[in-house]
């Protein structure tokens, strides 16, 4: 049988199987879906291959899975972060109900995603892409009562996104009379995009959904906040990058390699849009979600909720590299695509065992966990310098190309745009570390133990990670740079663990982190040794209390207000919120429907009138409606 | 005995008369008897689809006289296609009811036999090839509804049944007008008369004819603004009524209304205006069923909402659009049978059937929640289920003919859908229980039996559409066939 059919049917199988087995045994739920994910993750990477194309065809259209080396890119992410997610998930769902339901969603959830990426036509892609629409939207509400506000937010946008794809797609197959995305792409190399871009801006709207692109973005704080940790690490990790994928195929295959630079004008609502004009607009939302989102993460006093709005803000990195479109910024962004998926994983799922461990994630209830989770301290560390874009670890190469294939490329505001947003991440990232591990030991927090060893190891692994792609990013490249020949980009260049600009200077990354790491493990060897003999009580003299003599339980280390004047400065930013927008839309229709529906008041003679009210209509007006 | 369409009319009537008097014997054939003769008529449909399909329509003329002046029956791809579904979904209504408490408590002999009237008139209209003989058929259907909206005998059933006797008195009176003139005008009953004589007709008297028609039968069809009675019929009914009514007697009307507009008369206008009132039909619809509290009135509002979508799509009326109606069709017969089968239990102790009072439900009855999240799901339109299928190829037969603003409609509409039907599934899983667990209603065997099949089927035609393609495929065509549904009706006259 086929490398894809056995693969979903792995994954589909195994979200079965792990449904009805929770009936046996809570555990052996999680440990069905992990042994699914992972024998559909072995068996994927020894079969792969990306010649190897399937047809068939149903309902009268021709369907064709493969693999491209694009989409060879995300499976890393997806089948990756998939198994390393439900192997935390089984020790961090462990006492929760319905794991049966969760772990179905889960696989169904990791099978889609693996869908979307064999599909090679729109229209399986659609139907894997709705697929994974719903499963998570089962996920998001898993927690119940308060989230189904959040869960038919989640849903009537990502229903937007999925209806403005589908739109297109019905369009595109009256063009193309062919569902197949290539023939698309062929079809816009030979007529041009003219006449397509309504298509081309569903498209952009259907994906900007899912990867949380301004001012589509709403649903996604929530929603990633308040689905199990476990998920959330794949929620944002690798079901946003589907967005980041569909948007690669449209911004990179469709909108550069065929703008011809023509402008025709398409009149009325669609006058003076060219292909040019969309990736501005792409490059500026994605930059605006960029800077709203780290704006959002430094006033959130709950870290799940920090982390949330931080991946709407990396993912609008991400979306205004692909829409600059050049060589490098593409890389960068491709780079940072994989890496987000790495370091918020590993961030969600860290946050999950503070949460499993402590019982909650607000940064000012908790403080001091260090000595109590030093594991998972080392993860949230490092992944936050991975976050933060700081050498040697993975993000700072992401960031590096593409500061530097903004700067090229000429889009010198945007780089300001990013470059505020990436030192504001600073920020936040700080928060997370000293509200939840630094600081004072509060009296709560006296029993917490580190997490079970089944949680750490994939966070220690998503961890290492981001130190090895840091040092050697080479390895990452290779793939992005096959990935990128498919779209487009020939002979793309890259090294092993150097990373060039186009000065000709070069960095060499493997010594720098050679040295930091060593300056890093030495001192960590020293502080441990010097600190060990236990605690340093903090003496009165260490801190200005306004000369008053603070007692042993009273904590000092302030959580609240943490950016105040940070806060403050930016204030006006903070005002109009597109959330406000929404519900101001939201309530008018509500109006609107209240009006309509009262046409039925639910009296018969009203009812008979309507009726002779019609007949004598049609009647009189016989003429103009049937000529 | 040789399988002919005429059992379809004449098996059922014969059972329906000669229930009470086996009911004398023992209380159990009343229930046994509707079910032996869907059975019978499910095999027949079977046998007859697969003749259709191989040698072309069957005509069948009644009692000796030939058309044009005899009555005649025909069972074409098309019509047969809607004959079998609605003898399906009477078969599934058969084995869910089998057991209903409700109707335990009140005469179930009534039941049945209204419910056998019921497919027999909705059969009939679809099978007739005499319009005087479809307008018996309709009253048929109408007061078999009547009385099965006011089943329960209470103020508010009778109500909604008044209402409906209202609407539909209505209905009859226009479509008997609409048949004099037609009478007087070409003096033929017969349908493949009417349609190869229509041109004869004076056009204004055509059109005035035509409207008579659209607005009696839009009446059943539940077209906007004729559709007053169907909120309150549905949400008064018995369970399986309402299933009945979406699933069976409101194809009926539709059928009517596609056989006017693509075989009877040829009127230049007639699919813009069925585009136009299905859009409006729809949306209105679907913007009251966002407001509603009652669960059966928001799936008697969505019911609504799916018929103006099917009047949309054979507006367009090319044959993607025709099949992409049919199976429209066919997905608001199972899945709205679904729907309505299993909320039944889900306010089966209510009687304002709130939605507010399904809190927490998804615990208790579990597989009931179960297979209405499903039929929600599939009534959305979300694959991998079959009502993903129909909406797809109404959206590409419209993008086809290059109608943008329909299918952003469309597709406008199918997010309100996921406002309202997502918020009953929220309520269902994911809000704390209000109920006490002996307050629920567990269903019974039969019932699971009947609504997992549609489940099932929902799921299966998801997954593989080709099950019924075909069908659908051979169906548009005779449908299309104008020229070839006359011949068929008139020469077999000579032979």
């Amino acid at each position: 049988m086929n490398t894809y059919f056995v693969v979903l049917l792995i994954l589909f199988g195994g979200a079965i199987i792990s449904f009805a087995i929770n009936k046996v045994s809570y555990l052996l739920s999680g440990i069905v879906a992990f042994i699914a994910t992972a024998s559909a993750t072995v068996f994927f990477y020894l079969n792969v291959d990306t010649d190897n194309f399937v047809q068939f065809s149903l309902a009268g259209f021709d369907f064709q899975w493969g693999l491209n080396s694009l989409s060879l890119l995300f499976t890393y992410i997806v089948l990756g972060l998939g198994t390393l997610a439900t192997l935390y998930s089984i020790q961090y769902m462990r006492f929760k109900n319905n794991l049966g339901y969760f772990y179905f969603n889960f696989l169904l959830g990791i099978g889609s995603m693996m869908g979307i990426l064999f599909s090679q036509d729109f229209i399986s892609f659609f139907i894997f892409w709705e697929i994974m629409t719903w499963s998570s939207y089962l996920i998001v509400v898993y927690n119940g009562n308060k989230t189904h506000k959040i869960g038919i937010k989640y849903m009537i946008f990502s229903g937007i996104g999925a209806y403005a794809m589908l739109m297109s797609i019905v369009m595109i197959y009256a063009d193309v009379k062919s569902f197949l995305i290539a023939d698309y792409i062929d079809y816009i190399s030979q007529v041009g995009l003219s006449g397509h871009y309504l298509q081309i801006i569903l498209l952009i709207v259907g994906f900007g959904v899912k990867s949380a692109l301004m001012p589509l973005h709403v649903w996604a704080p929530k929603a990633y906040a308040n689905s199990p940790m476990g998920y959330t690490s794949l929620f944002s990790g690798a079901l946003s990058k589907m967005g980041v994928y569909g948007l690669s195929i449209v911004l990179l295959s469709l909108l550069t390699n065929f703008n011809t630079g023509e402008n025709v004008s398409l009149g009325g609502l669609f006058e003076g849009i060219n292909a040019e004009f969309i990736r501005i607009i792409v490059q500026w939302l994605g930059a605006i979600t960029a800077v709203m989102g780290t704006l959002y993460a430094l006033k959130q006093n709950d870290a799940k909720k920090l982390l949330a709005y931080s991946s709407i803000a990396q993912l609008g990195y991400i979306i205004t590299g692909l829409a600059i479109g050049t060589e490098l910024a593409v890389m960068g962004a491709l780079f940072l695509a994989v890496l987000h998926a790495i370091f918020k994983g590993a961030l969600f799922m860290a946050m999950g065992a503070v949460e499993r461990q402590a019982g909650t994630t607000d940064m000012t209830k908790i403080s001091g966990l260090v000595r109590k989770m030093p594991f998972t301290f080392i993860v949230t560390l490092m992944s936050i310098i991975a976050l933060a874009g700081i050498p040697p670890l993975g993000g700072f190469v992401g960031k590096w190309l593409l500061y530097e294939g903004m700067i090229t490329s000429g889009h010198y505001f945007l780089v300001v745009l990013i470059f505020f947003s990436s030192t504001a991440a600073f920020l936040y990232c700080y928060r997370i570390l000293f509200g939840i591990f630094l600081g004072q030991e509060e009296k709560e927090t006296i029993n917490v133990r580190e997490a079970p060893i089944s949680m750490l190891i994939p966070m220690l692994l998503l961890a290492i990670l981001t130190m090895v792609f840091g040092t050697y990013p080479g390895l990452l490249f290779e793939p992005i740079a096959n990935a990128m020949s498919y779209i487009g980009y020939n002979d793309v260049v890259w090294e092993m663990s150097t990373i060039s600009n186009v000065w000709g200077d070069k960095v060499s990354l493997d010594y720098v982190s050679l040295t930091i790491f060593t300056v890093f493990i030495v001192a960590m060897i020293f502080l441990t040794i010097k600190n060990y003999k236990g605690t340093r009580y903090v003496t009165t003299k260490d801190i200005s209390t306004s000369g008053e003599m603070p007692t042993e339980n009273e904590n000092l280390t302030f959580q609240l207000n943490f950016f105040q004047p940070f806060e403050r400065a930016v204030a006006p930013l903070y005002k109009r919120s597109m959330d406000k927008i929404y519900n101001t839309i939201g309530e008018s229709l509500d109006a609107l429907f209240n009006f309509v529906r009262t046409i039925y008041t639910g009296n018969g003679q009203t009812y008979a009138l309507y009726v002779i009210v019609f007949l004598v209509i049609m009647l009189i007006f016989k003429d103009s409606i049937f000529n | 005995m040789v399988i002919s369409p005429v059992h379809y009319i004449a098996v059922p009537l014969l059972a329906a008369f000669v229930i009470p008097l086996f009911a004398k014997l023992n209380r159990e054939f009343v229930r046994i008897i509707p079910g032996i003769v869907l059975l019978y008529l499910s095999y027949v449909s079977i046998v007859l689809m697969n003749q259709v399909s191989s040698t072309g329509t069957i005509s069948e003329v009644l009692a000796g006289w030939a058309p044009p002046f005899g009555i005649n029956l025909v069972f074409s791809a098309f019509s047969g296609f809607l004959a079998s579904l609605m003898t399906f979904m009477g078969l599934v209504i058969w084995i869910y009811s089998y057991r209903f408490k409700k109707i335990d408590d009140e005469p179930a002999l009534k039941f049945y036999v209204l419910f056998l009237m019921l497919i027999t008139g909705a059969i009939g209209i679809v099978l007739t090839g005499d319009i005087f003989n479809l307008f018996v058929f309709l009253e048929i259907v109408g007061i078999s509804a009547y009385s099965l909206t006011s089943f329960y005998r209470n103020r508010d059933g009778a109500e909604a049944g008044f209402k409906y006797l209202l609407l539909g008195a209505f209905a009859s009176t226009l479509i008997l007008l609409g048949i004099i003139l037609l009478y007087s005008s070409i003096g033929t009953l017969n349908m493949a008369d009417i349609a190869q004589k229509s041109h004869l007709i004076p056009t204004s008297l055509k059109v005035s004819i035509f409207i008579l028609f659209v607005v009696g039968f839009g009446i059943e069809a539940e077209m906007f603004p004729l559709n007053g009675w169907a909120p309150d019929a549905y949400s008064q009914a018995p369970g399986p009524v309402g299933a009945a009514f979406s699933g069976i007697a409101v194809k009926a009307g539709m059928y009517v209304i596609i056989r006017l507009i693509y075989t009877l008369f040829d009127i230049e206008g007639s699919f813009q205006f069925l585009i136009v009132m299905g859009l409006i039909t729809t949306i209105i619809a679907e913007v009251s069923a966002m407001k509603q509290t009652n669960l059966k009135r928001m799936l008697a509002y969505s019911s609504i909402g799916q018929m103006g979508i099917v009047m949309v799509a054979f507006g367009i009326g090319t044959r993607e659009a025709i099949i992409a109606g049919l199976f429209l069709m066919l997905n608001h017969a199972i899945i709205k049978g679904l729907l309505f089968l299993s909320s039944s239990y889900l306010v089966y102790n209510d009687d304002n059937k709130l939605i507010s009072s399904l809190s927490g439900l998804g615990k208790r009855l579990p597989l009931v929640s179960f297979l209405f999240a499903l039929g929600a799901f599939a009534i959305v339109g979300l694959p991998p289920f079959s009502g993903f299928w129909s909406r797809l190829y109404l959206l590409l037969a419209a993008a086809d003919k290059e109608l943008i603003y329909l299918i952003a409609i469309i597709l406008i509409i199918a997010v309100i859908e996921i406002v309202y039907y997502f918020r009953v599934i929220n309520k269902l899983y994911f809000k704390d229980i209000k109920v006490k667990s002996d307050d629920v209603q567990k269903p019974s065997i039969n019932a699971v039996i009947s609504m997992s099949i549609l489940g099932i089927l929902i799921i299966a035609i998801g997954i593989y559409p080709d099950l019924v393609t075909s069908y659908l495929g051979n169906a548009a065509d005779a449908l299309l066939d104008k020229a070839g549904y006359i011949e068929n009706v008139l020469v077999d006259i000579n032979n």
